[in-house]
Order: C-alpha cells, then sequence, then structure tokens
C-alpha cells in the first residue's frame, strides 16, 4: 500500500497563508491555482483548510471551495469551521469527498462526528487533531491552535474512532510552520493506537524528515505546506526521493 | 446512439458533481437523473454511491429507482457503494439486501491493516473486458470499509496487506468498480472514456 503525498492548503479567503506556529500568516497565493499546480505535479490528495473562519465565528466560504475542488480529479478534504450537518451536506455536494471537523466537536458537541459518519460514512469523516505537548502528554487545541480544550489527544483520538470518524489529520501546534521535522512520537503514538488511517501533518522541512516520519511512526499520509509552498521540492522530488529509500508512494 | 451517460441522483449527498466532470473530462455527454422515467433519455447509466449501504438502499426505493434499476438493460456501472448495492446482501448497520443484480454480499474488509482502505491502489485485471481495456496496473484512489464477496463475476483484484479483495466486476453489461475514477488522475478519465466507448450489451 502506497503511502498517500498530501497537500495541505491553509486558507485566510481569499487566500492560501502560511502560519507559523499557527500565527503570523503570509500570503502564498490563490487556492484554486495552487490546487492545480499541485494536481499536476502529482499529488495524491489535497486538504483545504479554513484557518480563520472557526476563530473568528464566520461562515464557511463556499464560492472558493468549489472553484477550488473544479481543478481536481484527486480527492478533496475540506475543513475549518464546520458546525453542522447542513455544512457536511453542502461541502458534500459542491466537490469535498471528505470534511474535517475540530473545534465544533471537541468544544461544543462531539456527537456531530456519530452524526455524520452514520449519514455521510465514516470514509468521509475526518477529525482534525490540534495536539500541543505539554511534559508528557499531549493537549488538543482547536480555534488553530489558539485555545485549549483539556482533552488529551490520545484519549480523543481513540473516542473519536469509536464516533465513527475514518480518519485523523494530526497537527502539532509545536512542530507546525518550523520546517524542523515531525512530532515522532506523536505521530507513533496516535497511528498505534487507532485502527483508522492517521494523515501526519506539521513539521516537513525537508525530503528527510518526510522520510524519518513515514520510516518511524508509519502513517497511512503525510500532508506537507511550507516544503511546497515556497517551491523548495516539488511533489514530484518527493516521491522520487521516497522511491529511492524504498517506501512506496504511488505514480 | 446518441451516447449520453446519466448519472442516478437518488437524494445521497455525494460526488454525482465529481462524477459528471471527470466523464466530460472524458470527452462524455452526461445527464443527471432525478426520476427513474428519465431513464429512456440516456444510454447508458453510472450508480454512484456515498454513505452507507442501508442508506443508499433506502433512499433508492424512496425515489422509486429499484425496479426500473432491476429491470434495467442499459450498459451500467456502479462506483464504490453504488456497486457494492448491485450485490444480492449488504451488512453494513444491520442486513440489507441490494439490488441483486449481481450474486454477491458485501461484508466488512477481513484485513490486518488501518480500515477504511484509503490511496491508491494497483489493479490486477483478472478478466479483461472492454470497461478495463488497457488498464492493467493503473493505480486507483480507494476509500472503503466494506468489500464485495464474489466468486462468479470478477473482473479485477487488489491486495490491501497480503488481501486480494474484488476491485472490479463485471457481468454482461453490468460493471462494478469498487474505486473512484473520478479521482483517481488520469487513470480514472481512461476508464470513463472506455466505458463512453462500450458498445452496449454484452
Amino acid at each position: 500500500m502506497t503511502v498517500r503525498i498530501i497537500v495541505k492548503l491553509d486558507i485566510k479567503p481569499p487566500y492560501v497563508v502560511k502560519p507559523v506556529h499557527f500565527e503570523g500568516l503570509r500570503k502564498m497565493g490563490d487556492p484554486s491555482e495552487l490546487a492545480k499546480k499541485y494536481y499536476d505535479q502529482g499529488a495524491d490528495e489535497l486538504v483545504y483548510i479554513d484557518i480563520v473562519s472557526s476563530l473568528y465565528q464566520r461562515n464557511i466560504i463556499f464560492d472558493e471551495i468549489e472553484k477550488t475542488a473544479n481543478e481536481l480529479f484527486i480527492p478533496f478534504s475540506v475543513g475549518g469551521a464546520v458546525r453542522s450537518i447542513d455544512d457536511f451536506s453542502k461541502l458534500f455536494h459542491i466537490g469535498a469527498d471528505k470534511v474535517a471537523i475540530n473545534t465544533y466537536a471537541v468544544q461544543e458537541n462531539p456527537d456531530i462526528i456519530d452524526n455524520a459518519a452514520k449519514i455521510f460514512g465514516n470514509q468521509a469523516v475526518v477529525v482534525n487533531i490540534e495536539a500541543k505537548k505539554w511534559g508528557d502528554y499531549w493537549e488538543c487545541y482547536t480555534d488553530c491552535g489558539r485555545m485549549q480544550s483539556g482533552k488529551n489527544v490520545l484519549e480523543w483520538a481513540k473516542e473519536v474512532e469509536d464516533r465513527g470518524a475514518g480518519e485523523i489529520l494530526l497537527q502539532s501546534v509545536d512542530s507546525d510552520g518550523r520546517n524542523r521535522g515531525f512530532d515522532l512520537e506523536l505521530c507513533k503514538k496516535v497511528v498505534e493506537l487507532v485502527g483508522i488511517p492517521v494523515v501526519v501533518s506539521s513539521g516537513a522541512g525537508s525530503l528527510e524528515d518526510i522520510k524519518k516520519v513515514i520510516e518511524y511512526a508509519k502513517p497511512s499520509g503525510v500532508a506537507i505546506a511550507s516544503l511546497l509552498h515556497y517551491d523548495k521540492n516539488t511533489i514530484k522530488d518527493i516521491k522520487d526521493y521516497l522511491r529511492k529509500n524504498n517506501i512506496e508512494v504511488s505514480k | 446512439m446518441s451516447n449520453i451517460i446519466g448519472i442516478v441522483n437518488y437524494g445521497i449527498a455525494g460526488n454525482i458533481h465529481s462524477i459528471k466532470k471527470a466523464i466530460e473530462a472524458a470527452g462524455g455527454k452526461t445527464l443527471v437523473i432525478n426520476k427513474p422515467k428519465q431513464f429512456n433519455k440516456v444510454d447508458k447509466l453510472v450508480l454512484p454511491g456515498v454513505g452507507s449501504f442501508k442508506d443508499a438502499m433506502q433512499e433508492l426505493e424512496n425515489n422509486g429507482f429499484i425496479e426500473p434499476l432491476k429491470d434495467n438493460k442499459k450498459p451500467i456501472l456502479g462506483i464504490c457503494l453504488g456497486m457494492q448495492i448491485l450485490a444480492t446482501v449488504g451488512f453494513e448497520y444491520g442486513t440489507t439486501n441490494g439490488l441483486g443484480l449481481i450474486k454477491a454480499e458485501v461484508r466488512p474488509m477481513l484485513v490486518n491493516a488501518k480500515v477504511p482502505h484509503v490511496g491508491f491502489n494497483t489493479i490486477d485485471v483478472v478478466n479483461d473486458n472492454e470497461l478495463l481495456y488497457g488498464l492493467e496496473g493503473e493505480e486507483y484512489y480507494f476509500m472503503h470499509s466494506y468489500e464485495v464477496i464474489n466468486y462468479t463475476d470478477i473482473a479485477a483484484l487488489t491486495k490491501y496487506n497480503n488481501h486480494s479483495f474484488v476491485s472490479s466486476i463485471r457481468k454482461g453489461s453490468i460493471y462494478g468498480v469498487q474505486f473512484h475514477p473520478e479521482k483517481s488522475r488520469e487513470a480514472g478519465i481512461k476508464l470513463f472514456k472506455n466505458f463512453i466507448n462500450l458498445q452496449g450489451v454484452g
């Protein structure tokens, strides 16, 4: 089975931005143009996360998402400010294949995971976890790394699996945007704990970082942002490098 | 033949839009079918599906599609859950009768690996046919927790952590794929081209 090489677009509508530690946003470009570029490079999947709407309590901006979806013949996950079954439904209708949820499920109503999984199928429900390390444990954060929740990441990961989530997108508040490598222990612990696919994110600063997290934690996919946005590497570079290191990736 | 491909829209949230876009990229003409009486306006059918076996059958029934699909003689392509509901019976959220067009059962994947099975994987064509012509060894995107158990109409198999499962079926003019051609880059467009070029009754 191939490891999925996924591109993560962090969006502050109408731009793709690059946060450092989930803050200090830099504009990177237009979502649909970047989506097309990474599709052409051979990305296996695209994740679109609106990183500000939940925080500002704004509604989802559907037009931009639809425009981005139109450029792609690969799976497309969308997250950010998802608060209801109706949001899930609208997002699937405009071209999302999976919908990612974090803040609302963690802070207000975890039952939305069960309900969405029953209606749309487990495979379509992704739980986005923003983990911050405190000594020997990790805590779930929300609203783009700003709000504490008091929830333990490992307990929450298990809970969302039991509730019917089909995938976990695992981000690290500490490593995000710093390009110094993944939180390897966090990745490994979550992958080993749950039976559903885990996509790890936050920290890819080099090709070697990506290889390391795949070998150490064995995730189902790796989501990459800055490394690609700054044109340090292309998807092709990443796949060639992994293949050379005996890691199976798609064409 | 006018060669219009009807995409059956039976009320479930889903990938109708993506499938339409991919068929059009392959050069096909499409019509989204909301009512069974529209069947006579098209030459071939695509049956999509996202969600659970039980809900899909319920929605087909609510929209009056079950009998017309059972009686249908046009070439039909079931995609993902759309392939699964061609089977006799499914065991997702209880036991539910499928369309019964293919003698098969749909059960949870029995594999010692992460489920759902998500990502690009290769198809091994075991019985070549017009739909899979030239696609041996191509990679397709999979996203499923259940698999079709069938012994007589297997067209392709796929391996997931040493577990072989049915990734495509074919019986006469009834075709099914477990993967998502609409999410599989050029390999998916090629499959839709084959479906568009399909000469009809098998």
